[in-house]
């Protein structure tokens, strides 16, 4: 009985070593070519780890373009989408979470087809609204098109419909309106899966490369993704370990933020009965 | 302070109707106690004094203003729910203050206002405590600072005490008679534990189904209850019934009033069995007595019998009551009251 279960423990962690390598795998590559020479990145076999890291991959990186104002771009887009999705969402999940209306649900089924529509489908006819109105060149089509979002408002209004109406309602009777119940009560208590969707938000919005590479034409709109694949070709080679060391720039924000989230994301899907 | 009646109330949920065409008046300053078993509206009308359930229809009035169209928070009306609803997110003190931020009170007001209310239910210690930290008592006490705290003229309590054990619950039952004492303040309090409805109630209002089965001070429950339901609800265990067998006539009496002895009894009433259960409760004993096909409970205050024992159990005539076909009790006054009672002879 007791070999049996050492087999499976040791199966498990096999497992779990292989899934983790998976994943991290590509992303140690990523870091090691970063670090290296570019006769290095094409040896065959290929090297592992770099002779000596060349630091300056990140220099030649971040000053071979406008790179100041891609990383501007691709924060101010992320945030103010962030930012905006939170202050639509919120008030949409209460209403779908504790309110009966009249068309809820037809409502609410049109904000999950939404959730089921791809951008590529979209694109079109949203960049010729956003060009008529003469705003390709600002940073508004990156943002306006997403200020609400369809799996946030889901989610919270899940979270939203865990809460007791007796809390909501013992509020009103502390004479409390709508707005303060929504913005000391219902979101102090959603913390989890406000950070999750935010997270959500965040990494999908900063990663974007398929939207402004059709919503831009000029350098000033243009996010880091997109900076960063401009890299690839310089003088008809690929310079990969400088296409790298942008990666690994734009990657650092996210790990840092899913670091500050991780416990709160975990919280929000064993709450929602998601997992 | 405030009176509050409800005028041809009705209440229905999904098309069902729960209250059906309830009035009542509850007067200014009295401590009433709605009670009724499981499921027969007792929170529905708390919910309607609140403003958070409204009603169907008819009217309920606040010091004989129709309140229909003033919002929970402006009727002067404080709670305390059947789970507490303190918002988990706040600490103690935010908790207490919250009601007091949203009436736009002053903030040194409201600090005073909150240490003397926590001092005065024992939570000064855990003001700045999350209620998670708190045991069940102290959450408690959190739902009830928190509505005293805002001074309201009409105190309603949802079963408060049900989830703190039998010491505890003794305790908060003085507190909350001396606390009402000393607001003067009209309290609407619901349960469905009778023990709770007697010892604090000014009066009694015993619900069945949506419909008032009797409304009176609690000895007028007990002594002269208004029906068979009244009867059985109020006691422990409940009255005995049983029909008398002339014109579809019950005849009842409380476990508590019989007379358990060796020897034959002299009154009306007085039968012979045997005694199939004892339960010893400390400072009475319960026994089951089994007669012809039937059986019914006494209540002794002493220990005289043993399981399989022949005894004569009696009941004083005072102490019989009658019910009608329709379950209403017979008043003393009425024709055939003697009739019924020479009728317990031949039982
Ligand atoms: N929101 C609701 N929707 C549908 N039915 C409801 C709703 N609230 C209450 N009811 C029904 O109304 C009836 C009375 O409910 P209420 O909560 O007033 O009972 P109660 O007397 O407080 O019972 P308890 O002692 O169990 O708390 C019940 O049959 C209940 O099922
Ligand atoms: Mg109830």
């Amino acid at each position: 009985m007791k070999k049996h279960n050492n087999i499976w423990l040791t199966v498990d962690t096999v497992l779990k070593v292989v899934i983790l390598l998976a994943f991290i795998f590509p992303f140690l590559w990523m870091i090691s070519t970063s670090l290296q020479t570019l006769e290095e990145t094409m040896k065959f076999p290929p090297t592992i780890l770099p002779e000596v890291p060349q630091w300056l991959n990140f220099v030649d990186a971040m000053t071979s373009g406008p790179f100041a104002t891609y990383a501007r771009n691709s924060l101010i887009v992320t945030i103010s989408v962030i930012i905006i999705q939170l202050l639509v969402m919120i008030p949409a999940a209460y209403a779908f979470a504790k309110y009966e209306f009249f068309g809820k649900n037809v409502l609410f089924a049109l904000v999950l087809i939404a959730f089921m529509i791809p951008g590529q489908l979209t694109f079109i006819p949203i960049y010729l609204m956003m060009a008529d109105w003469g705003l390709i060149k600002t940073l508004l089509p990156q943002i306006l098109p997403f200020m609400s979002n369809a799996f946030g408002i889901f989610l919270l209004r899940q979270y939203f419909m865990q809460i007791p109406e007796e809390i909501i309602e013992a509020a009103r009777l502390d004479n409390a309106n709508e707005f303060k119940i929504m913005w000391k009560i219902m979101v102090p208590m959603s913390k989890p899966a406000l950070a999750t969707v935010a997270l959500f938000s965040f990494v999908s919005h900063w990663n974007d490369y398929f939207w402004p590479l059709v919503m831009t034409d000029s350098n000033e709109v243009r996010p880091l993704t997109l900076g960063i694949s401009m890299l690839r070709e310089t003088e008809g080679i690929s310079n990969w370990h400088i296409i790298m060391a942008g990666n690994v720039v734009l990657v650092v924000p996210i790990l840092i933020v899913y670091l500050f989230c991780s416990k709160q994301i975990v919280r929000a899907f064993v709450y929602s009965g998601i997992k | 302070m405030a009176s509050i009646e409800f005028v041809n109330v009705t209440k229905e949920f999904d098309k069902k109707e729960i209250i059906k065409d309830l009035n009542l008046k509850i007067e200014d300053g009295t401590f009433t106690v709605l009670v009724g078993p499981s499921g027969c509206g007792k929170t529905t009308l708390l919910r309607m004094i609140a403003g958070i359930g409204p009603q169907t229809s008819g009217a309920v009035l606040i010091d004989g203003k129709d309140v229909t169209d003033i919002a929970p928070g402006k009727r002067g009306v404080a709670m305390v729910f059947q789970n507490y609803a303190i918002y988990p997110t706040m600490s103690v003190r935010e908790n207490i203050e919250f009601g007091l931020k949203n009436n736009k009170v002053k903030k040194a007001e409201r600090t005073e206002l909150v240490e003397s209310i926590s001092a005065a239910v024992g939570l000064t210690d855990f003001l700045d405590r999350k209620p998670s930290t708190l045991s069940g008592g102290q959450r408690q006490r959190i739902a009830l600072a928190r509505a005293m705290v805002k001074k309201p003229s009409v105190f309603l309590m949802d079963e408060p005490l049900s989830n703190l054990d039998a010491k505890l619950r003794a305790q908060m039952r003085i507190d909350l008679i001396e606390l009402h004492k000393k607001l003067g303040t009209t309290f609407v309090y619901v349960t469905h534990d009778q023990v709770e409805a007697m010892s604090m109630a000014d009066t009694i209002v015993l619900m069945n189904q949506g419909l008032i089965q009797q409304e009176a001070p609690p000895e007028t429950i007990y002594h002269e209850p208004s029906n068979i339901f009244v009867a059985q609800f109020i006691g422990v265990p409940p009255m005995n019934i049983d029909e008398l067998g002339v014109g579809g006539v019950k005849f009842g009496f409380r476990p508590e009033s019989a007379i358990g002895s060796t020897e034959a009894g002299t009154t009306p009433f007085s039968i012979r069995g045997e005694v199939v259960t004892r339960e010893m409760l400390g400072s009475e004993t319960l026994y089951k007595i089994n007669y012809k096909d039937t059986s019914f409970m006494i209540k002794s205050l002493e220990d005289r019998f043993t399981v399989n024992q022949q005894v004569y159990v009696s009941v004083p005539t005072e102490k019989m009551y009658f019910f009608g076909e329709d379950g209403n009790r017979i008043p003393t006054s009425h024709p055939s009251y003697s009739s019924y009672i020479e009728a317990l002879r031949s039982y």
